[in-house]
């Protein structure tokens, strides 16, 4: 092997690692996201994950209310064939400065919401909420469930907040694109499961 | 992983019909209890419970804000937390400030249920800017004016004005100063700049009367001159913040009216300490204090033909309470040796002896000043009451005194845009005639 074909050789292969590491910056592994049912609704759990962490903590911690989108899509026979109705929520996470402890508030209903939570029961909290109905989807295929979280960005807290509730046009317009580098994202996957076989 | 998301026009087709049904539902239901959920919505920050204590802006010296913007950041004080009102005042902030990004961050007050806020701002990579720095119009002495351009790119700072200035000299002058800043020299405590300035100079009769008749001969240096260059190279420091010094040189060049008669220099090293400061209170009292020292000394060990040292002290002290406010400002200089004309002190212009015609008092100006000024402010209506006395060492200062009445947008030289429109009156026997003051920034 000559020294141009290693140089080229060991390029790749940094390359390739490097894009395993982006990789794993926006995503996790099938692993990483559990399908659970409750009641006739799926819901998911995904024990590895902490969005609340990087500049959206830092921005919590200085007492910033920080808006949080999520999405829950089921894929049936391939995992990009998304069927039934998707779980679209808008999750605003505010951390108490003196007691230290996070608030979380589901913008689609003021009422519910959530008070006094570690960081990781305001992450468990957020995802027990982003249910998606059973009814519907096809018992005799196999599933996939899919995950997409991302930051609000700074503009769009401000006028959604403004709205007293949540911005629709806002949210499916933050939705409908590419999350912008500037934004946290974290997009993850379960592995295939069937209707049947999903514990409770 | 990226590559396995449905396009957005997918995703729109699935997501438009949900989030749609959602919102009629959502404002179906939000019409049954709309004042509960406008209240809710203020809560969506969990510290909405605590009663600010105080606002600030951090590195505030840096800023002039306008009095709107400064009464709104002291409404939000002594109230709860309200989240969506402290975004818009970041908001304004940005706009006024023409700033990258103003953000906010809340830390814990004395006591355990108040909070502070703290508005942060990001001036960004680079910006420019056109500006008025100063307008304002005497109808004794006319017009003055500047306009303003300021580019910035990183930490450097590039300025460019056009002036005419017939109100804080003995003379007019009409010119450019151009300017040079790094903000960050190795540290954010030092700075440097370069400034070249070019006038040309018109003189009233009265002054090349003065100058003719040999008064003050003994401490004017120069006589009237057509033109000056000034190459003025500085490094500022901050010794503790908000107290800066500035030391540097300034090399001065003065054209004489006489194309025959050699130029002369008036080279100086110059000093001036500073101190800014701005609090706002709980109980929605603002105030600001600024105060400087400068010293210049003109030496021939530097080059200079004349050979001076000139001091000069200011001090003004603000504070506002809702409606009503009171500024105090004081200064005061003196001058030991051959001073040229621009360095002498005046009074009867734009902020000093309002009223009085500065060629009255006296024409050259003089080696001796101290004034002092009160203004009372309700609403925009303001009433102030200046003396001082300006004269040459050796002979015997008179004390004058003025009054007038004005309305302005703001109080002082520390809020960006205050407009005052003013009629000054001097106090003397006799008859007084009134001057009319207008003007921005000044």
């Amino acid at each position: 092997m000559t020294g141009t074909t290693k140089r080229s050789l060991a390029a790749q292969v940094f390359l390739q690692a490097l894009l395993c590491l982006e990789l794993l910056g926006l995503s996790a592994s099938s692993e990483d996201l559990f399908v659970r049912r409750f009641a006739d609704q799926i819901r998911v759990l995904a024990p590895r994950l902490h969005f609340l962490s990087g500049k959206s903590l830092e921005r919590l911690r200085d007492g910033v209310t920080v808006p949080f989108d999520f999405q829950l899509r089921i894929a049936a026979g391939l995992k990009n064939n998304f069927v039934g109705q998707p779980a679209v929520e808008r999750f605003s996470i505010s951390y108490d400065v003196w007691e230290e402890k996070f608030r979380v508030v589901r913008l689609r209903d003021f009422r519910k919401s959530a008070a006094g939570l570690s960081a990781i029961a305001a992450e468990s909290w957020c995802l027990e909420n982003l249910l998606v109905p059973s009814a519907g989807l096809p018992a005799d295929k196999e599933l996939w469930a899919r995950l997409d979280i991302r930051t609000a960005e700074p503009k769009e807290q401000v006028s959604s907040n403004a709205d007293s509730g949540i911005s629709i046009p806002a949210l499916i317009q933050l939705l409908s694109r590419p999350p912008r580098p500037q934004q946290d994202h974290w997009t993850l996957e379960s592995a295939s499961f069937h209707l049947a076989d999903v514990k409770q | 992983m990226e590559s396995q998301l449905h396009s957005p026009v997918a995703m729109k087709l699935v997501l438009i019909p949900l989030l749609a049904a959602t919102a009629l539902f959502g404002q179906t239901a939000q019409r049954a209890d709309d004042t509960a959920d406008q209240d809710q919505a203020t809560d969506l920050n969990v510290n909405s419970r605590y009663t600010v204590e105080s606002v600030d802006l951090s590195n505030q010296h840096h800023y002039r804000l306008s009095t709107s913007i400064l009464d709104e950041m002291h409404r939000l004080i002594g109230s709860r937390l309200n989240d969506e009102a402290v975004k818009r005042l970041a908001g304004r902030i940005r706009g006024e400030l023409r700033a990258h990004d103003v953000t906010f961050k809340l830390l814990r007050g004395g006591n355990p249920d108040s909070i502070k806020v703290l508005f942060e701002v990001e001036k960004g990579q680079s910006d420019f800017d056109l500006s008025i720095p100063k307008f304002a119009y005497n109808s004794r002495e006319g017009g003055t004016g500047a306009g303003q351009a300021i580019g910035r790119i990183g930490a450097n700072v590039f300025s460019f004005a056009g002036l005419s200035d017939g109100d804080s000299l003995a003379e007019r002058f009409t010119g450019i100063q151009a300017k040079y800043e790094r903000l960050s020299l190795g540290s954010d405590r030092v700075s440097m700049g370069f400034e070249f300035d070019a006038y040309h100079e018109q003189y009233n009769g009265a002054t090349l009367s003065a100058i003719a008749s040999g008064v003050d001969a003994s401490s004017l240096g120069a006589g009237a001159y057509r033109s000056r260059m000034n190459f003025e190279p500085s490094a500022t420091f901050v010794l503790a913040t908000p107290l800066t010094l500035t030391i540097g040189f300034s090399f001065e060049q003065l054209q004489p009216q006489v194309s025959a008669v050699p130029s002369e220099s008036a080279n100086a090293v110059i000093n001036t300490l500073r101190y800014h400061q701005r609090w706002i209170d709980s109980d929605d009292t603002n105030q600001e204090l600024d105060a400087g020292y400068n010293l210049r000394a003109a030496t021939r060990s530097i080059g200079s033909d004349l050979a001076y040292t000139r001091h000069a002290v200011n001090v003004r002290y603000a504070v506002m309470h809702d409606h009503q406010s009171i500024e105090i400002a004081l200064v005061g200089g003196l001058i030991y040796g051959r001073a040229p004309l621009f360095e002498r002190f005046v009074l009867g212009d734009d902020t000093t002896l309002r009223g009085w015609d500065k060629y009255d008092i006296d024409p050259l100006g003089g080696n001796r000043m101290i004034h002092g000024s009160v203004t009372y402010g309700y609403r925009v209506v303001r009433v102030f009451y200046d003396t001082g006395a300006v004269w040459d060492q050796g002979t015997a200062p008179e004390v004058r005194h003025s009054a007038g009445v004005g309305i302005s947008s703001g109080m002082g030289l520390f809020q960006k845009g205050a407009v005052l429109v003013a009629v000054a009156f001097p106090i003397r026997q006799g008859r007084a005639e009134p001057v009319f003051i207008a003007g921005m920034n000044f």
